[in-house]
């Protein structure tokens, strides 16, 4: 299969548009359909990739605007191979959880086209189709959030489009010098992300151009103190909607990171670990503490989330193997934990149409399996071992661990800071007496809420317990760009932080 | 003894009017169908119209480039091409628009047509020349047509805007003139190509009179493209013309200024000339920026796409300050783009015109007026929503092209900070079409059945659309051939 990614590309992008044909009726199996053979072509992708192989895989390059070094340019690696499997494989599982009546017409294929975006992202190799990809993905979501959403949807889809945008287009003006000197280095023209690569700059312009390049990733991130669209646009969003935001959309900033600043510019890189290692505990604590003092459940797992993903960018910025791979698999256990947690608090707000903790107590007594599920899935999010976010969290930060102790030490809170919200919530909502009336005839979970939970669920133990078969791919190609960034590090102090393994391998 | 004049019809070239003769002739053709026959219907003045501007247009692209002609006179070089190319094909898609459901006024006059073709003339003389004087002329000639136009729209408003319009292009014809007196009286020419040959050897001596010259040109074409401060005509002549009026006048007036500034600037920016470049920085960041604010805060989509449109001059004037081949290049293909956007998304406000102002006592297409569009009229509102994403300069979709290409000209030539404003713009710009979009898909529909959006359509005005659409949503894959070929046009006239 030469065309597989072109294919995992546009064909989410085709059915979108015949979708509009498919009557309303049997609007749902076709979008179940379509993301499940999406989801089994990212299969096929995973078992066609050879995870021995460090590089670009699947390269496919097509000239489009050649006088200016525009090419459609897609290929995947270890790194991004699984994030676009956890693209598919969220989207298929939202779907069968997907509870929304009204206009479900239009919300299947805004998901499919939100889905040719986030593929698209994580496989683009040129620095225009990603910017292409990464702007498109706005405005499904954008719909997405103003149509299906709370009272405040419109203000929140706004907010969240503006940000995003905003920070972006920073993104592009730093997209635009980096071709320049590209072009002044080589006199070619080039947007080719691997080309840009090989380019060697003077520490200088390279901080510039990684502050371009972080304003950009960071908001999508979202970093401390360019968060605070997100919990807007999780309080408002529909289910389905938080779900692929926390899962897929904030990854495209982690991924971001690893993908564009560290290998092209690693002197700066290096030398901006400090401050952004202070965000990220800014990240990772302040925004524990709000999420303990939030009432309503989604609050909690939407700056949960925010807290876990400064675990996620301090990872990346520890500047060895160990952490950039914990990182990213974090980046696969966040995504499933995460969304999993906000389709629980779905499936409780479908039934009461409310989050507030105070409105439930003693859930465990009437939805026993619903607070298994859901119990489960807090113990994963506190990071508990055998579950997948342990892997992640551990090696995120014993990589950090590296580079500073206390650092990561503070960052552990993490861990503790996290059981005390997510078991309050636990205790808030499930154990006790049922205290309020409506709560005592709540139907137990369905059929297809299981189905998708339960997958959820067997991913995080299967990979909590044997992550091998994932995390060796990322650590191939983790390693690889480790010590390519080592090679290409100018500063000495770089050199000195940027730990390759490989390299230590080899000495011993 | 005065020497016999003789002129030989091949130093004329006559060849080099044949573009303008054949706009000028159909003019006079269709005035003359008129005489002979009265009651003939509209529908025939408008496919004349097209035929007349094609033939046209085919006689712009059968010209040599770089050549001279009428007592040299008209100058016909790449920028003077492009110009015209653009010009036509705007006019193009415009005149058919006026094939509509319901029945206005101003095209059952078959003054209207003849009017129009005689403008096309005006603004191709524009282009074609660098002889200030013809400049003036050729100005001139599309302006009074341009007045007489937007009056036959024939509304309270129309007039109101016919008047502005009218007195403060007289304004701008004083400047002109001014500014062309004063080059003349320090060089001895009116030809710009001669101006700056006498400058040069002259060593600028007469700095300061050039500057109050620069200045009056400035002031001058400034109102032409409707530069802030010279821009607080633009909405209400905008508002008082038909809405594919506007939408045209936001294109092609503004492309025939661009190129007489190309000419006139262009010079003195490859001159280093500081002062010049400082106070076209100032009025670009300016132009942008205030446009952009101003568009924030309407209630109107058409004020709203007229302050927009402003700011998009902005964006491009721009390119003349940067002045590297590369820049001016930019410049027409953003313009280009721009066209097919921009008259789309006023021909879509067209064809939900309603001659009752039922949605509002003042404005005719105020945002409520959207509201829930996606529930009644899908496809109407995606393919709004696709201009207005287009013109915010989310990619893929057309003037992101041209965006990229305009910011990668400001930074490659060591304007980080422009790029940065253009990206801030660009940012804040994408609120007030977000605006829209969010009335058209995120908001419950009013009391209405859905006819006020296709109230005035019929199948030309489809048609239109779509195309404009289509070339919206797929101007990647046109972008590079386009660029090849306005980069050999622009360095092949020496910008």
């Amino acid at each position: 299969m030469d065309h597989i990614l072109s294919i995992l590309v546009l064909f989410p992008a085709l059915a979108g548009l015949l979708g509009f044909v498919v009557s309303k009726e049997s609007i749902r199996a076709y979008g179940l359909t379509v993301a499940a053979i999406e989801f089994l072509l990212s299969l096929w992708l995973w078992f066609s990739f050879d995870s021995h192989y460090p590089g670009f895989q699947f390269v496919e390059m097509l000239p489009l605007i050649p006088s200016f070094g525009i090419n459609y340019y897609l290929g995947v690696d270890g790194i991004s191979l699984f994030i676009v499997v956890l693209s598919t494989f969220i989207t298929l599982v939202g779907l069968i959880a997907l509870s929304v009546e009204k206009d479900l017409k239009n919300m299947i294929i805004s998901l499919l086209f939100l889905e040719m975006t986030m593929v698209g992202v994580f496989v683009a190799l040129d620095a225009i189709v990603f910017y292409v990809f990464w702007e498109l993905s706005l405005v499904p979501m954008l719909y997405i959030i103003g149509a299906w959403g709370g009272n405040l949807r419109i203000y929140a889809a706004i907010k969240f489009f503006l940000y995003t945008f905003a920070g972006s287009l920073v993104m592009l003006v730093g997209m635009l010098v980096m071709a320049y000197l590209y072009h002044q280095a080589t006199g070619v023209w080039s947007f080719s992300i691997t080309e840009w690569h090989r380019l060697i700059l003077p520490l200088d312009y390279q901080i510039w151009l990684f502050i371009a390049f972080f304003i950009g990733l960071a908001i999508k991130v979202p970093m401390f103190p360019f968060h605070t669209w997100l919990p807007y646009a999780h309080g408002q969003a529909p289910t389905i909607g938080s779900v692929i935001l926390a899962a897929v959309l904030l990854k495209m900033g982690t991924y971001g990171l690893v993908r564009l600043p560290l290998p092209m510019f690693p002197d700066a890189s290096v030398y901006m670990i400090f401050p952004v290692a202070v965000l990220s505990l800014i990240m990772i604590i302040y925004t524990a503490m709000v999420a303990y003092a939030q009432e309503d459940m989604k609050q909690v797992v939407a700056y949960s989330s925010i807290s876990h993903m400064g675990v996620i960018v301090l990872g990346t910025f520890a500047m060895n193997a160990v952490g950039i791979s914990g990182s990213v698999f974090f980046m696969l256990s966040h995504g499933i934990v995460s969304g999993a947690l906000f389709m629980l608090v779905g499936v409780i707000y479908d039934r009461r149409h409310t989050k507030l903790m105070s409105e439930f107590g003693g859930l465990a007594k009437v939805m026993p399996r619903y607070a298994t599920i859901m119990g489960i899935m807090v113990m994963a999010s506190v990071g508990l071992p055998l579950t997948m976010s342990f892997v992640g969290e551990f090696l995120s930060l014993a990589g950090f661990y590296k580079v500073s102790h206390a650092m990561t030490i503070l960052a552990g809170t993490s861990i503790i800071l996290g059981a005390v919200y997510m078991l309050t919530l636990y205790k808030k909502s499930f154990f006790g007496e049922v205290t309020k009336e409506e709560n005592k005839n709540l139907k137990d979970l369905n059929g297809k809420e299981s189905m998708a939970l339960w997958t959820l669920v067997l991913v995080t133990i299967w990979l909590g317990v044997y992550p091998k078969p994932v995390l060796e791919p990322i650590n191939t190609s983790v390693e690889s760009l480790v010590s390519f960034m080592h090679k290409k590090a100018i500063t000495d102090e770089a050199k000195k932080v940027i730990a390759p393994t490989v390299i230590e391998r080899e000495a011993k | 003894m005065l020497e016999p004049i003789s002129v030989s019809l091949e130093s004329l070239n006559l060849g080099t009017l044949a573009p303008m003769l054949i706009a000028i002739a159909g003019g006079l053709g269709i005035l003359v169908i008129d005489l002979i026959k009265k009651d003939l219907d509209k529908t025939l003045y408008v496919m004349l119209s097209v035929l007349f501007l094609f033939v046209d247009l085919g006689a712009v692209l059968g010209q040599t480039v770089g050549t001279r002609g009428f007592f040299d006179v008209m100058l016909i070089d790449g920028i003077a091409v492009l110009g015209q190319i653009v010009i036509l094909l705007a006019s193009m898609l415009f005149i058919p628009l006026a094939l509509t459901s319901k029945r206005f006024h101003e095209f059952s006059y078959p003054e209207f047509f003849a009017l129009f073709l005689f403008m096309v003339a005006g603004f191709q003389f524009m282009v074609a020349s660098d002889n200030l004087i013809l400049i003036f002329v050729g100005l001139e000639t599309a302006s009074l047509a341009l007045y007489t136009l937007i009056a036959l729209h024939n509304r309270e408003r129309s007039f109101e805007a016919a008047i502005k319009y009218f007195v403060m292009g007289a304004l701008a014809a004083g400047f002109y003139v001014m500014g062309a007196m004063i080059f003349y009286a320090v060089s001895g020419s009116v030809e710009l190509g001669k101006i700056a040959e006498v400058l040069e050897a002259s060593g600028f001596a007469n700095l300061s009179l050039l500057l109050v010259g620069a200045a009056f040109m400035i002031a001058a074409l400034g109102f032409k493209l409707s530069m802030v401060p010279f821009h607080t005509w633009t909405p209400d002549v905008y508002e008082g013309a038909s809405a594919t009026l506007a939408g045209y006048m936001s294109v092609v007036p503004k492309i025939a200024g661009f190129v007489v500034a190309l000419r006139i600037f262009g010079y003195f920016i490859q001159s280093d000339i500081v002062w010049m470049r400082d106070i076209l920085y100032a009025a670009v960041v300016i132009t942008m920026t205030l446009a952009n604010i101003m568009a924030l805060v309407q209630h109107d989509v058409k004020r709203m796409l007229a302050f927009s449109s402003i700011s998009h001059a902005g964006f491009v004037m721009a390119a003349i300050m940067i002045g590297t081949t590369q820049a001016n290049s930019a410049l027409f293909l953003y313009w280009i783009l721009f066209l097919f956007t921009n008259l789309g998304a006023f021909a879509m406000l067209w064809i939900s015109r309603h001659k009752a102002s039922i949605w509002h006592e003042r404005y005719d297409h105020p945002y409520e007026k959207f509201s829930g569009m996606i529930q009644i009229k899908p496809v109407g509102a995606v393919i709004m929503a696709l201009f207005m994403l287009s013109l915010a300069g989310v990619p893929p979709f057309s003037l992101f092209w041209g965006k990229l290409y305009i910011m990668s000209a400001a930074v490659n030539s060591d304007y980080i900070i422009l790029a940065l404003i253009m990206a801030v713009n660009s940012a804040i710009s994408a609120y007030y079409y977000l605006k829209l979009i969010v009335y058209m898909f995120l908001k419950d529909p009013s009391q209405n059945e859905g006819t006020i959006y296709s109230q005035n359509t019929s199948k030309p005005l489809q048609t239109i659309i779509g195309f404009s659409a289509f070339l919206t949503v797929f101007a990647m894959f046109a972008v590079n051939p386009m660029m090849d070929a306005i980069t050999a046009y622009v360095q092949a006239s020496g910008f």
